[in-house]
């Protein structure tokens, strides 16, 4: 199993996850890359995504494990990143025994969100609240969400706002969490202007980046 | 601001916003020196455009040219167009995001008729005039191509000139001409006059003969092999290679099947070596084998088993549209392993078949059918055209006998697998360059009673029947048939709201009716039979195929007579003018 660490940059950040995953699929036949396939009446590419970004958002921190019979991680890197479009260059390749199980394990990711004017101080005092319950979209229907227990933390230098927010099975989307923050501090973050630059998971007690877990 | 800065705030604003940020795998250099700047646009949205084989030869060919650089522009969807017109913005290029009227030349791709408001909707939001003769020397040349140019008069004021025929010799040619016209200096009147003097390049101001330009030799035309990969889901989201060029079955209602003559195949060396190529380029999952008949292709067999050896290792499926029931090869069908059967056998009776030149016998269907069956085929599909000429309720009668074979047979051969049937009905247009031109249009009152004929025939377990709209193939017919009276009515249903015609939720006939009453049009002319001695308005165009040979397969057709298969002898239809047959 190989997993690579890749961006999701420019045009392709308005591509969606299910497009991803075939631009991703087709990427490793014209890479020539050895993928395992499943056993079924249709065999599918054995591969498998971490939790992916909102539409619009761009990423430093997107993981793609493959289940393939190559072990050259580096080669499969060189490989990968000559068949892809621009804007899914991988920047890491990491060799596991086993499917890591990224979508299970990831519970939080960082967020850099920049905007054209300097950022309200008090965004910083969202995080540590015992309740904040703010208006997202679920489902095509207007919901009140609490997200207290879903940031776990802020900060604001400048025109830029530094997140952690829960991802994975508890979720606290990026994209709703920058609307909210626009509408309420006046701020003009761009969708586009949100970058993911670390993934999350526990392990030894410790929220520890997924790429140190990897390695 | 910029437009890529402005589409940043309505890009996430509207429904699949990777269909106007391009980004594609394989995408050409933008950035080499170039003389010429073209834009490709195309009347369709972007998931049918990047599907067109013919769009994706031109832009990968002019991208390939030294000092050329081309791009693309898609109909945006109305979501798009709505916010680009509120935010000031105007139609762009995918690549660079570029005002399209900025461009050197701007090129349309005109696919089908009901796309020909599309046309208005683009150049409303390009920001210019709809007719050629009202845009200034600012605007560069904006021309059509693409397979409506049969009968272009309906909408060829819009264009500075229409290209007829095959781009790869036409477009090519102008774009080399217009370099040299902007190095002299020359103005666009200029221009247009000496590309008037081009073969297959028509300028509606000259109104000048135009003959067809083809490519002589199809196996060392250009096809590319490099090309773009769409980051989004599109209709056709398959590599493709080109077998052959025109079709040798002379079927009396089909306009490709004259169109595109004289016959050309590429040959199997050619064809395998872009086949593994573009396999190895696109990484798609699925190649399709394209032509207007594919199993009229002389070795089809070794170039399939060839494909598919290279096609295995690479885990790609192969796809065969347009096989023909007479010549239906159960080997190759079992390699394909299909459990889905496509036949058309178009005419219900063999009078009408030899009608309409659909070389195909009840013997034919028989055999095949039984041949596939017996592999286990679960889904048939069955096309037929209904409003044919001379058609009567026995021949109607006649498409539902043959839905009862197919339950017959599949008892017979003792599958235990359930048979679904489905039948497709079209309404017949007579289309120009057909031996049927000179037909009338059946009247929607008698598409009705047809359709309505079929529902009640066809209530049978396991069948399913579907039939075209009634009212778009009216329309249809009036915009493939028309003269350039029609471009006032186009503009005037675009101003009512007519867009996307060709997407059936959009398509609005009371829209259309009232544009062509508005515009002091009488439609109904386009739609009664011309005469035979009447100038049709078409006929300034050469195409090949002589007016004489198609009214000697009229008088044919009214006496059941059968015209051979080309592969068989010539039969003398006047396309070797333009370039020899070579199959």
């Amino acid at each position: 199993m190989i997993v690579l660490k890749h961006l999701k940059e420019g045009d392709v950040s308005y591509v969606s996850h299910k497009d991803i995953l075939r631009v991703l699929q087709r990427g490793l036949k014209r890479a020539k890359i050895d993928v395992k396939y499943s056993q079924g009446y249709v065999p599918h590419m054995l591969t498998y995504t971490s939790t992916p970004v909102p539409l619009g958002v761009r990423s430093a921190a997107e993981y793609f494990a493959i289940d393939c019979a190559d072990r050259d991680k580096d080669d499969v890197l060189k490989r990968y990143n000559a068949a892809m479009p621009n804007g899914m260059r991988a920047t890491a390749a990491f060799c596991c025994e086993k499917n890591p199980n990224l979508a299970g394990i990831v519970i939080a990711s960082d967020y850099v969100a920049t905007g054209a004017e300097p950022l309200a101080k008090e965004i910083e005092d969202i995080c540590g609240r015992e309740s904040y319950v703010i208006d997202t979209v679920k489902k095509g229907e207007k919901v009140k969400k609490d997200i207290a227990r879903l940031v776990f933390g802020l900060r604001v230098d400048g025109n830029t706002l530094y997140m952690r927010l829960a991802c994975g099975n508890e979720n606290l989307r990026a994209d709703s969490f920058v609307e909210h923050i626009n509408e309420k501090f006046g701020c003009k973050i761009k969708i586009n202007d949100i970058v993911r630059t670390a993934q999350f998971a526990m392990k030894d007690g410790k929220m520890t980046d997924v790429e140190e877990i990897l390695k | 601001m910029s437009i890529p800065d402005k589409l940043k705030d309505i890009l996430l604003q509207v429904a699949k916003p990777a269909r106007y940020v391009g980004g594609e795998y394989n995408l050409p250099n933008m950035d080499k020196p170039c003389k010429e700047r073209v834009c490709l646009c195309f009347c369709d949205k972007y998931e049918v455009g990047m599907s067109n084989v013919g769009t994706r030869i031109l832009y990968h060919m002019l991208n390939d040219t030294d000092g050329v650089v081309c791009e693309r522009s898609y109909a945006p969807d109305l979501d798009m167009a709505a916010l680009l017109k509120a935010n000031g913005l105007p139609l762009f290029s995918v690549e660079t995001k570029k005002d399209v009227k900025e461009f050197d030349l701007v090129g349309f791709s005109v696919q089908f008729e009901l796309q020909f408001t599309n046309i208005v909707y683009m150049l409303d939001l390009m920001g210019v005039e709809y007719f050629a003769k009202d845009r200034g020397e600012d605007i560069p040349p904006i021309v059509a191509g693409g397979p409506c140019v049969v009968n272009p008069m309906p909408f060829a004021d819009f264009f500075d000139a229409v290209l007829i025929g095959e781009g790869e010799k036409n477009l090519a040619e102008l774009v080399e001409l217009h370099i040299a016209c902007r190095e002299k200096k020359m103005s666009k009147k200029q221009f247009l006059l000496e590309a008037s003097k081009l073969d297959g390049v028509y300028v509606p101001a000259i109104h000048n003969k135009t003959k067809r330009a083809v490519v002589a030799d199809l196996d060392n035309a250009y096809y590319p092999t490099k090309i773009l990969v769409p980051n989004c889901d599109i209709v056709h989201d398959r590599s493709s290679i080109e077998l052959f060029r025109g079709c040798a079955n002379g079927c009396r209602f089909c306009q490709a099947g004259f169109y595109y003559r004289p016959i050309r195949k590429r040959n199997v060396d050619t064809l395998q070596r872009q086949a593994c190529e573009l396999m190895d380029c696109t990484g798609y999952d699925e190649m399709g084998l394209l032509s207007l008949s594919t199993s009229d292709y002389p070795q089809l067999k070794e170039l399939v088993d060839g494909i598919k050896i290279e096609a295995d290792k690479r885990k790609v499926n192969l796809a065969l549209p347009s096989l023909r029931l007479d010549s239906f090869e159960a080997e190759i069908y079992e390699e394909m392993q299909g459990a889905s059967l496509t036949f058309a056998p178009e005419a219900g009776t063999q009078r009408l078949r030899d009608v309409i030149n659909k070389n195909v016998s009840d013997a034919d269907i028989l055999s095949s059918l039984t041949g596939a069956l017996k592999y286990g085929v679960k889904n048939v599909k069955l096309y037929f055209i209904m409003g044919l000429p001379t058609e009567t309720e026995e021949d109607l009668q006649g498409i539902v006998d043959i839905v009862q074979l197919v339950k017959r047979l599949h008892k017979e051969v003792g599958s235990s697998k359930l048979l679904n049937i489905t039948v497709s009905t079209s309404i017949f247009i007579p289309k120009p360059l057909t031996p049927f031109q000179w037909e009338r249009q059946i009247s929607i009152d008698e598409m009705y009673d047809k359709q309505k004929f079929m529902r009640e025939k066809l209530r049978i377990k396991n069948v399913k029947y579907s039939w075209h709209d009634a009212k778009s193939s009216l329309i249809e017919a009036v915009l493939a048939r028309g003269d350039k009276s029609i471009a006032k009515s186009i503009v005037k249903a675009y101003e009512l709201g007519c867009v996307f015609d060709s997407w059936s939720e959009n398509f609005d006939y009371d829209k259309w009716i009232a544009a062509f009453e508005q515009s002091g049009v009488n439609y109904q002319k386009f739609l009664d039979g011309f005469d035979e001695e009447e100038e049709l308005p078409w006929d300034i165009i050469d195409n090949g195929v002589s007016k004489k040979y198609l009214l000697g397969e009229r008088r044919k057709a009214y006496n059941a007579q059968c015209t051979p298969n080309c592969l068989k002898k010539c039969n003398g239809c006047g396309a070797n003018k333009l370039g020899r047959c070579k199959i």
